[in-house]
């Protein structure tokens, strides 16, 4: 809820652009185990998530996590969440390509549906981003028969 | 003497869900559960569209967002006097059943299992006499010597590594781990395995609402078409694909799930005498088969239990004002007609106030308010709600189908009825009722199918839907059973928006804080001389708690909002 839901308002505006054929946007909700099968279909995986990492809210860092510790802190209130994913993922050794952008955000408490400006703000910076990585990733080009993906959390 | 152990979070139901314990000579002296977090739906929902309140309660929690929805939409059509179609029935049942499928497997087997299997002990196992053991207890083709050697070289591979992962804040090694190597092996097997099989079952979802998460729903019936030749609709490919899920997801409940269940209990029968708690039941009732006002032909049926005496069961009636009623002396909330009183969900606030210390903090101020959940009570009780309840009212009622399965596990067990009243009984009874609710699946799949081919393709009423027919006031109550039991909204709509929406949700029964008597919750009762045989590894704690099925998974990886690692466990002085 709040600025901990910019995963969700990036996937709105996403599916509303025009993407490559291959890419998928898909509104992950709390990322538990049922979207197994995504990553596991899915060659390349760019995920949205809201951090409460203590940083400046609106900061944006894209990491690359292969285990679950590499997720930074209270990723939002989720209940079987990606960390436990990505951790099944790598037990099963299926493990996507895994591109995540994290948004620093000042609170989970507040309430209401809406960004906060701050936050608000930084959406078309992420999008360019994620525009950025698809246009990067050349698979998504040689190999239009393997979908791409980009879930957002 | 006793040591107050904090487990932090155990799980992050409503947000992070923490438990202070006294301990003292090896056993839990006293409990305070306590929710640490608070999302507020209520607030977001009020003025909005009736017909729109589903999609945002479908947010309000990521395991339970079908479920939600669902009871939603209920208290809307309550509300306005809709009575949906029979298809629109069958399909929100089905989807019902498959929830229950693949929540009850994902919790038994991700969330609870390793509270009594010791993974690393399994790569002790001899592969070979694990799959003769696994052949005595079942037909599961997957059980040849090769396969469990397999999973014990890669599980073996992942340990050595180092990055255990998905397995890295189990006790393992701890003494309160009883399996035997093979037993630990199948089930570490059948872990692997249903993490595979679940993204399976929540197909259904996707079919009938969709997409999933989120699945769509519709004030008046499903949202779903049918048309058996239309590539674009539900037609007969999906129809039959639906019913392969089914059968398969029951074929893994019988041949997996329950034999797991049933030998990992047989080692565990002392947990038949820990952990009851309360004693008292409430359940709403579900799975309606002629309309939801029609509660005598529910498949779940409704009803409380009082002081574990099954032979008296009670109706429940949630319109009621003096019946369900939601308390806030322990809670950080504040009522403008004062504090003492309890509201009855039409009439409920939900005016936050923290009153706790700052953080960071040793304790919290137990003796006060300590917790973001309300307490709810039933005519005053403080009740259990899940599927033990369940499982109970249903026995008690004499229904068939609840007394076959519940007398031949009492028999397979070679234990009295009273065990159920436990953590055991309640692990327990999570399974029988899966195997139950996979049988109705099928049954109410085709039911659906002759529906259809009896002609009648009717998935919605959308005669009440355009709001100048509703009158200016309405009141309704939608209730439901969601996997970790009752859960009702209330809502009251005026000049066709919404002026007041309440959740009570299974996690506030089972979690909440202390009532205005200090009459405990589930939680806080069933951990009472839990025993800890080490406090630093307070398994017996997580076994207990887990057995509830807090609605969010007790994820095992635990990290603090400053990053820092945290230990879930603290032990401080008396």
């Amino acid at each position: 809820m709040g600025d901990e839901g910019i995963g969700v308002h990036v996937a709105k505006q996403l599916e509303n652009e025009l993407l490559p054929a291959g890419v998928d946007v898909l509104d992950g909700g709390t990322g538990g185990f049922y979207l197994l099968e995504y990553f596991e279909i899915y060659k390349h995986v760019i995920l949205v998530d809201a951090t409460l990492d203590g940083n400046t809210p609106g900061t944006i860092r894209l990491i690359k996590p292969r285990f679950a510790s590499d997720f930074p802190p209270a990723m939002s209130t989720h209940d079987i969440g990606l960390k436990d994913l990505v951790s099944a993922l790598q037990v099963l050794g299926k493990m996507p390509e895994i591109d995540l952008f994290v948004v620093s955000i000042h609170s989970i408490q507040q309430q209401g549906i809406e960004l906060t400006p701050a936050i608000a703000g930084v959406v078309p910076d992420i999008i360019n981003k994620i525009r950025c990585l698809v246009a990067l990733d050349e698979s998504i080009f040689t190999e239009p028969t393997i979908e791409n993906m980009i879930a957002i959390d | 003497m006793s040591k107050r152990i904090v487990v932090d979070p155990i799980t992050r139901i409503e947000g992070h869900l923490r438990i202070e314990a006294d301990i003292e000579n090896g056993k839990i002296k006293d409990a305070f559960s306590s929710g640490t977090m608070v999302r507020l739906l209520e607030e977001i929902l009020q003025g909005r569209d009736p017909r729109d309140a589903w999609a945002f309660v479908g947010r309000v929690c990521g395991v339970c967002t079908s479920i939600h929805s669902l009871t939603s939409v209920r208290c809307v059509e309550d509300a306005l006097d809709i009575k949906i179609p029979p298809n629109a029935e069958l399909v929100r049942n089905i989807m019902f059943c498959a929830q229950y499928m693949h929540d009850h497997v994902v919790h038994f087997y991700h969330l609870h299992a390793m509270d009594w299997v010791d993974v690393v002990n399994a790569l002790k196992a001899d592969p070979k006499k694990t799959s003769e053991l696994a052949q005595s207890i079942s037909h599961w083709p997957k059980s040849s010597t090769g396969y469990f050697s397999d999973i014990q070289k890669r599980i073996g591979k992942f340990v050595a590594s180092g990055q255990l992962g998905i397995f890295s804040n189990g006790y393992w090694g701890h003494k309160a781990y009883k399996l035997p190597a093979e037993v630990n092996l199948i089930g570490l097997a059948h872990y692997l395995e249903a993490l595979e099989w679940q993204k399976e079952i929540v197909k259904i979802h996707a079919i009938f609402g969709g997409k999933n998460p989120h699945p769509n729903y519709l004030v008046g019936g499903m949202a779903c078409a049918i048309n058996l030749d239309d590539v674009s609709m539900i037609n007969a490919e999906r129809l039959a694909y639906v019913g392969q899920l089914l059968q398969d997801g029951k074929d893994f409940i019988e041949q997996v799930y329950i034999p797991d269940l049933m030998a990992i209990a047989s080692f565990y029968k002392d947990w038949g005498a820990i952990g009851g708690g309360l004693g008292n039941y409430l359940v709403y009732g579900d799975l309606p088969t002629n309309g939801y006002r029609d509660s005598s032909a529910y498949k779940f049926p409704g009803g409380a239990i009082l002081n574990k005496d099954v032979s008296k069961i009670y109706e429940v009636d949630l319109r009621k004002d003096d019946e369900v009623q939601e308390f806030i002396t322990h809670s950080w909330y504040e009522y403008a007609g004062g504090n003492d009183q309890g509201l009855h969900p039409w009439k409920g606030e939900s005016k936050v106030k923290y009153s706790g210390p700052k953080p960071p903090f040793d304790h919290l101020e137990t003796d006060k308010k300590y917790s973001y959940l309300k307490t709810p009570r039933w005519k005053g009780n403080a009740m259990e709600v899940g599927p033990l309840a369940r499982v109970l009212v249903g026995y008690g009622l004499g229904r068939e189908d609840f007394k076959e399965v519940v007398d031949k596990a009492l028999k397979d067990l070679n234990v009295p009825i009273t065990a159920l009243f436990s953590t055991l009984g309640r692990t327990a009874a999570r399974g029988l009722e899966s195997t139950l609710t996979a049988q109705w699946g099928l049954d109410f799949y085709n039911q659906l199918l002759a529906n259809i081919k009896a002609g009648d393709t009717r998935m919605a009423d959308m005669s009440k839907f355009d709001p100048a027919t509703w009158p200016k006031s309405a009141f309704g109550v939608g209730h439901t059973e969601a996997p970790r039991g009752a859960l009702a909204h209330w809502i009251n709509i005026q000049d066709q928006k919404i002026a007041n929406y309440q959740l009570v949700v299974p996690t506030t029964w089972n979690a909440s804080p202390r009532d205005s008597k200090g009459g405990m919750s589930a939680y806080e009762a069933a951990l009472i001389d839990t025993p800890v045989s080490d406090e630093t590894q307070p398994l017996e704690i997580l076994r207990t708690i887990h057995s509830f099925d807090p609605c969010m998974a007790c994820s095992v990886h635990l990290y603090d909002e400053e990053g820092k690692t945290i230990n879930r466990v603290s032990v401080l002085g008396d």
